[in-house]
């Protein structure tokens, strides 16, 4: 073959992969854009629009070309068993005007997850977010991704921190302020009861997060479950708040999210739940007996919705009776309510953060910085467990 | 020079606002606006200034408008909690309290406690997964019932609670009749009927136990295995280990011990305060039939013992998978009720949870002909006959497992055209009407989504 033919092969070969890293990085930014472009507005989406593919839907996609070098992580604002939340911007912008686009980022690494047994609640946690996302009192995992040894769930940044800490802070919340944030909640189990089929397992203060409009988010999706009609039986939760069938292992299902809707109105309203021992099998001996003490001032109105979720037969358990969450809306308890308002956000919140800057960290506690050694995800693991996260 | 990040985010909050609920008078609107974020934001700084300086008295009232009054901030609009708030004051037990010192609160995983910055108390719950059986130094306490008693009089409430954020707790992935291990059995180690009555008589006390049937009893009871403790000196329990086993005391005797620290330290002193014993008939370590959390305390041996041990995964499979075959062969009866072939799985699924089994005797009387009907029935175990009265030689029906009875007693509550007899010890899941109408409504409403003649067609002959 003749030197120049040699040559021009090499130099279009070099030309090809020259394009296709192109490619690649025009599509990073394209979807870097669309990420900027949605945070602009993080408008909510209508239940029809919510329930599609979540691979067509603007948000809760698995991206194939995101990558951790895509963020500039900028401060942790939280961190679980396993996974640690980053506030995060998007890196190395051409132009200046998206810099103040910020997320948050959960990183979880494969190893932990695997060491911890935690494989199907990962799954379902992304597999649920990305069903759900769009919704205006849950947060939006706004796209996915991986790579070898580390997963990613890009989510949208809640300024307000934990309506855990406000409730600490303030003791307890007065009756307004509890029914308000009471009956977002109620939105979102009955969207996810009642047009997911999927039972949430771990509602408590500290899951439930405030967004820069003094809305609600709930996040950590990590023992939800889609669960359509039949029960399921692995013990998950905080111990406060599990629910009798969950103790007893009969088998539960979504009506385990009403119990533990009526131990957070108890603890919004006295400021701590209503089964507690330092021993936790004395708080589950209570929990099986179910007998409820009200503060003898608790409002009639609040005892009765409280006695009606926390009611240890599942068959009698307000919420979970004929009507759903329907007859839970119903209650006098929430006869204040407009709950088409409230699902357009057009129902003004209690608390409603200052903050300086859409990055402002305030409302977060400090974190240790992450441990420097880490366990290595091996070949024989990835060989084994990779295709667990396939689709991730 | 660009404008204070401040001001561009309270501008933009503005901006939605006007969005949001446009209006007439925009000087007005965003006057309001301004006089809301300026009223929420003193009060949201008062509050952190008072409970910096003085932990833990926060008001009852949470400062920030009142989202549903067109009025901002009300204080005192609550006095219905302030009785609280003075009691609080007294520090008072939880009414159940164990035996355990304050402030050892029994967390999954001790490690992932966050000391947050509005607590005050010292942070971590780093004892659990311990729990005495009846006869260890629990027992001592006042009765619970009391003692409730007493402190819903005051109406006081516990003031030793832990504020510090809580970790969320899992057990191992339980799923029923799994691929791998379809045909899981209970292990059964054989005991002597002595032995079964002193483990049955062990554990009656434990409420994880008292709400098992017949059969899970049999089951669970089977499944512990016995344990011998050779010498003395042998811990049995380390604390700030993994929890796996429970364990009941069948000979010999063992030491408790409580370190503070939350685990075993070297040295003599290493095991902290002996708080309690253990001998014959008592148990421990019960909180790891529950999840895996590091133990509370740690156990040793003070002679040669023996101990029955059961593990979690055994335990709690024994339960879901009678629970599971339960809900299956109920779900499976139900298809079998023409009165009710319209149900969706999920209604099906729901009536099978409100279910309640019953057990008869030979010979005794399941429904009397002439009583209003309430409830309906399935037969699960045993047969059955209706007979009329004065014909009680020629039964009009023999019923068998899976045959069902009485079900037009869901529809009204008509007298009992018949009596429905056991012939043998029966076993039977019965609903009421009541029951049935608060999970689905009306059965007529059920009927009618696609025959509405199958009234007529039922074949009860207790009609
Ligand atoms: N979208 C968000 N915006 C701001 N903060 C967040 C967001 N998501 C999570 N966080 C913070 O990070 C913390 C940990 O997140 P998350 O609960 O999802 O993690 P986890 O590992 O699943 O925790 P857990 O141990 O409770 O299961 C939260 O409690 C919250 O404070
Ligand atoms: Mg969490």
């Amino acid at each position: 073959m003749a030197p120049a033919v040699v040559q021009n092969i090499a130099s279009r070969f070099h030309r090809m992969s020259q394009s296709a890293a192109d490619k690649d990085y025009s599509a990073r930014e394209e979807e870097k854009q669309k990420l900027a472009d949605w945070e602009a507005n993080k408008k909510p989406l209508e239940p029809e629009e919510i329930h599609v593919d979540p691979q067509k839907k603007p948000v809760g996609h698995s991206s194939k070309v995101l990558r951790k070098e895509d963020f500039e992580l900028i401060k942790t604002l939280g961190t679980g068993t396993f996974a640690r939340v980053w506030l995060t911007k998007l890196a190395n912008r051409k132009n200046g005007e998206n810099n103040n686009k910020v997320f948050a980022l959960k990183i979880l690494r494969k190893v932990d997850v695997i060491r911890l047994k935690q494989v199907e609640h990962v799954r379902n946690e992304r597999n649920v977010l990305a069903a759900v996302a769009g919704h205006p009192f849950i947060t939006t995992m706004v796209a996915s991704f991986q790579d070898t040894e580390t997963l990613y769930m890009l989510l949208d940044y809640c300024p307000g921190g934990e309506v855990f800490s406000y409730l600490r802070r303030a003791r307890r919340f007065n009756e307004p302020t509890s029914q308000f944030y009471a009956a977002e909640i109620v939105l979102i189990l009955e969207f996810l009861h009642e047009q997911e089929g999927v039972a949430y397992r771990d509602l408590k203060p500290e899951n439930i997060l405030i967004d820069a409009e003094g809305h609600l988010k709930l996040v950590d999706f990590g023992f939800a479950k889609k669960i359509d009609n039949r029960e399921t039986y692995t013990l998950c939760g905080t111990p406060e708040y599990l629910a009798p069938e969950v103790i007893r292992n009969t088998g539960h299902g979504t009506a385990v999210d009403w119990w533990a809707f009526g131990i957070l109105i108890y603890e919004f309203l006295v400021g701590q739940p209503p089964f507690w021992d330092q021993n936790p099998m004395k708080i589950y001996e209570q929990i099986v007996e179910g007998k409820v003490r009200y503060p003898s001032a608790m409002s009639k109105d609040a005892r009765d919705i409280i006695g009606g979720l926390c009611t240890v037969d599942v068959t009698k358990r307000l919420g979970n009776i004929k009507g759903g969450a329907g007859t839970v809306k119903k209650h006098p308890w929430f006869k204040n309510i407009n709950w088409d308002e409230l699902y357009h956000r057009k129902m003004q919140g209690p608390i409603v953060p200052h903050l300086k800057a859409p990055d402002d960290t305030r409302n977060f506690d400090e974190y240790d910085a992450e441990p420097q050694q880490k366990e290595p995800y091996t070949k024989e693991m990835q060989e084994k467990y990779d295709r667990m996260f396939a689709d991730f | 020079m660009s404008l204070p990040s401040d001001y561009t985010n309270e501008i933009a909050a503005l901006n939605r606002e006007i969005l949001k609920r446009p209006s007439g008078d925009i000087l007005q609107t965003c006057f309001n606006f301004f006089a809301r974020r300026l009223e929420s934001q003193r009060a949201e700084f008062l509050l952190s200034q008072r409970h910096s300086s003085q932990p833990g008295m926060a008001e009852s009232n949470f400062p920030g408008n009142n989202p549903f009054g067109a009025t901002s901030t009300a204080p005192n609009q609550q006095p219905a909690m302030h009785s609280v708030a003075e009691e609080e004051e007294h520090d008072f037990q939880s009414p159940t309290a164990s035996s355990f010192p304050p402030n050892v609160r029994g967390d999954a995983s001790p490690g992932t406690v966050h000391a947050s910055p509005n607590s005050n108390s010292t942070p971590g719950g780093t004892f659990g997964n311990f729990g005495f059986g009846p006869a260890s130094s629990n027992r001592t306490n006042p009765p619970a019932s009391v003692t409730a008693g007493a402190m819903a009089q005051q109406d006081s409430f516990p003031n030793n609670y832990n504020m510090n954020r809580r970790t969320s707790v899992s057990a191992e992935s339980l799923a029923p009749a799994s691929a791998d291990d379809a045909n899981w059995k209970a292990p059964s180690f054989p005991k002597t009927q002595d032995q079964i009555n002193r483990l049955r008589e062990a554990v009656s006390h434990n409420f994880l136990f008292s709400h098992l049937d017949d059969e899970q009893s049999a089951q669970v009871l089977g499944a512990l295995q016995e344990r011998k403790v050779p010498a003395k000196d042998v811990r049995v329990i380390v604390q700030g280990d993994a929890g796996d086993y429970f364990y009941v005391v069948e000979s010999g005797n063992f030491d408790i011990y409580l370190s503070k620290t939350g685990k075993v330290e070297s040295g003599p002193e290493g095991l902290g305060e002996k708080v309690a014993s253990s001998g014959p008939g008592t148990s421990f370590g019960e909180l790891a039939l529950m999840y895996n959390a590091p133990r509370a305390a740690t156990v040793v041996s003070t002679e040669p013992s023996i101990l029955w041990q059961l593990d979690r995964i055994t335990f709690r499979r024994i339960l879901m998978d009678s629970a599971f075959q339960r809900r299956r062969m109920y779900e499976s009866f139900l298809e079998e009720v023409p009165l009710l072939s319209s149900l969706t799985p999920y209604e099906r699924s729901k009536i099978a949870d409100a279910l309640e089994t019953v057990k008869y005797p030979a010979g005794s009387l399941i429904i009397r002909e002439g009583d209003p009907g309430d409830k309906f029935y399935i037969l699960e175990s045993g047969e059955a006959e209706a007979v009329k009265r004065g014909r009680e030689d020629k039964p009009l029906k023999t019923y068998k497992p899976g045959d069902y009875f009485g079900e037009l007693a869901l529809l009204d509550d008509k007298p009992r055209a018949a009596s429905v007899r056991g012939k043998t010890e029966v076993k039977v899941a019965t609903l009421g009407k009541d029951g049935f109408q608060r999970l689905l409504g009306p059965v007529e409403s059920i009927m009618r989504r696609d025959d509405p003649r199958k009234l007529e067609r039922s074949p009860d002959p207790l009609r």
